[in-house]
């Protein structure tokens, strides 16, 4: 009898994975991560994104070093209550739990999607800090549409494989964060 | 109602649709004067014909490297290839559909990293596709995607020098 377990993957690497096969991630790593984690990598993303967005603004002279904070801090609800938001609205649409995925799994694959939004983000920030860079767009909105194939990988897996409805729903995932976050950031400033 | 768009009928290679990736990568050759400073309808003309080359390139690259690296599904099923990148390559839509919102409604002026997002999301799509129909390896997931990296970086130089 083989009594040894297969050894777990770290879950830094299961959010690498995201980036590079999310397919097989959603597949049959989903379950080993809990959506605590996945909602601090989420969180950590977009809380640097819109830390850039307010550095952006700062530097046209728009707004002062505490609107900056706010805007970070907003980065941080956006990425955590705004991505299960939207994870839990898609679960229901897509009816994910007839297919055995409860919500906790659909805030987790949703928001581990956002791991290359992070590496993204944390890349613009360091151009932002060293050279001035004005990175929110060039870096921030690039990594949220890089989070865009974890996010299509999610919802094909919670909706059956249909194609056409992972399509629409993708889209509108993609166009509720980017005009939350154009919304947000003239909140901001 | 079937919605499984490219799996209608259990479809071989004759009800594959190519269309739907061709005309994002015509609306994405359509955007990218927008987004330069100064709009010219040559520019336009010149910018639809890279990116028509470009969608021509990604969609029979990826053929020939799936049929290629496959041999032995290509003998049982010879439409595998041609399925997996229609299906694949419908995975630009979303990109495509966010590029022109960001242009017309939010005002940005960024539209290649939206194309090169989605050649490259399509791509690997395709792969993935490929390997649902019996096609083996990461590998067609992986060479997909650096095609896709080259062709949008080669895009992106095009683009870059428009007249």
């Amino acid at each position: 009898m083989n009594t040894m377990a297969a050894p777990a993957v770290p879950r830094w690497k299961t959010a690498l994975n995201m980036i590079i096969n999310p397919g097989e991630v959603v597949k049959s790593q989903m379950t080993k991560v809990p959506w605590p984690y996945s909602l601090t990598v989420s969180g950590l993303s977009f809380t640097l994104f819109f830390l850039q967005t307010g550095l952006d603004l700062q530097r046209n002279g728009q707004i002062e070093a505490s609107g900056v904070v706010l805007m970070a801090m907003l980065g941080l609800l956006y990425g955590t209550v705004g991505v299960a938001l939207m994870a839990v609205m898609v679960w229901a649409l897509s009816q994910a739990g007839q297919r055995g995925l409860n919500m906790e799994w659909a805030i987790s694959a949703f928001a581990l999607g956002y791991s290359a939004t992070f590496i993204y983000a944390l890349s613009g920030l360091v151009f932002s800090l060293a050279f001035g860079w004005k990175t929110a767009v060039a870096f921030g909105v690039t990594g949220v549409l890089w989070a865009l194939r974890p996010t299509l990988y999610t919802i094909k897996q919670m909706s059956g494989e249909r194609v056409a409805f992972s399509i629409a729903m993708t889209t509108l995932c993609g166009a509720i964060l980017l005009i939350g976050w154009a919304l947000l950031g003239r909140f901001g400033a | 109602m079937d919605t499984k768009l490219g799996y209608a009928g259990g479809a071989g290679s004759d009800g594959v649709k190519l269309w739907p990736a061709y005309l994002c990568f015509i609306i994405f050759g359509i955007l990218i004067p927008f987004s330069q400073p100064e709009f010219k309808f040559t520019t336009m003309i010149y910018s639809v014909i890279v990116a028509l080359v470009v969608g021509l390139l990604a969609v029979n690259l990826l053929i020939l490297v799936f049929n290629s690296g496959n041999a032995a599904l290509r003998q049982t099923d010879g439409g595998f290839a041609r399925e997996a990148v229609g299906t694949g390559m419908l995975f630009m839509i979303p990109f495509t559909a966010l590029a022109i919102m960001a242009l017309a409604m939010l005002g940005w002026n960024a539209i290649m990293p939206f194309a090169s997002a989605a050649i490259t999301t399509a791509a690997a799509t395709a792969g993935t596709e490929a390997m649902k129909r019996g096609a083996q390896g990461v590998k067609n997931v992986m060479i997909p995607s650096l095609v896709a990296i080259v062709l949008s970086t080669g895009w992106m130089m095009l683009t870059a020098i428009l007249p």
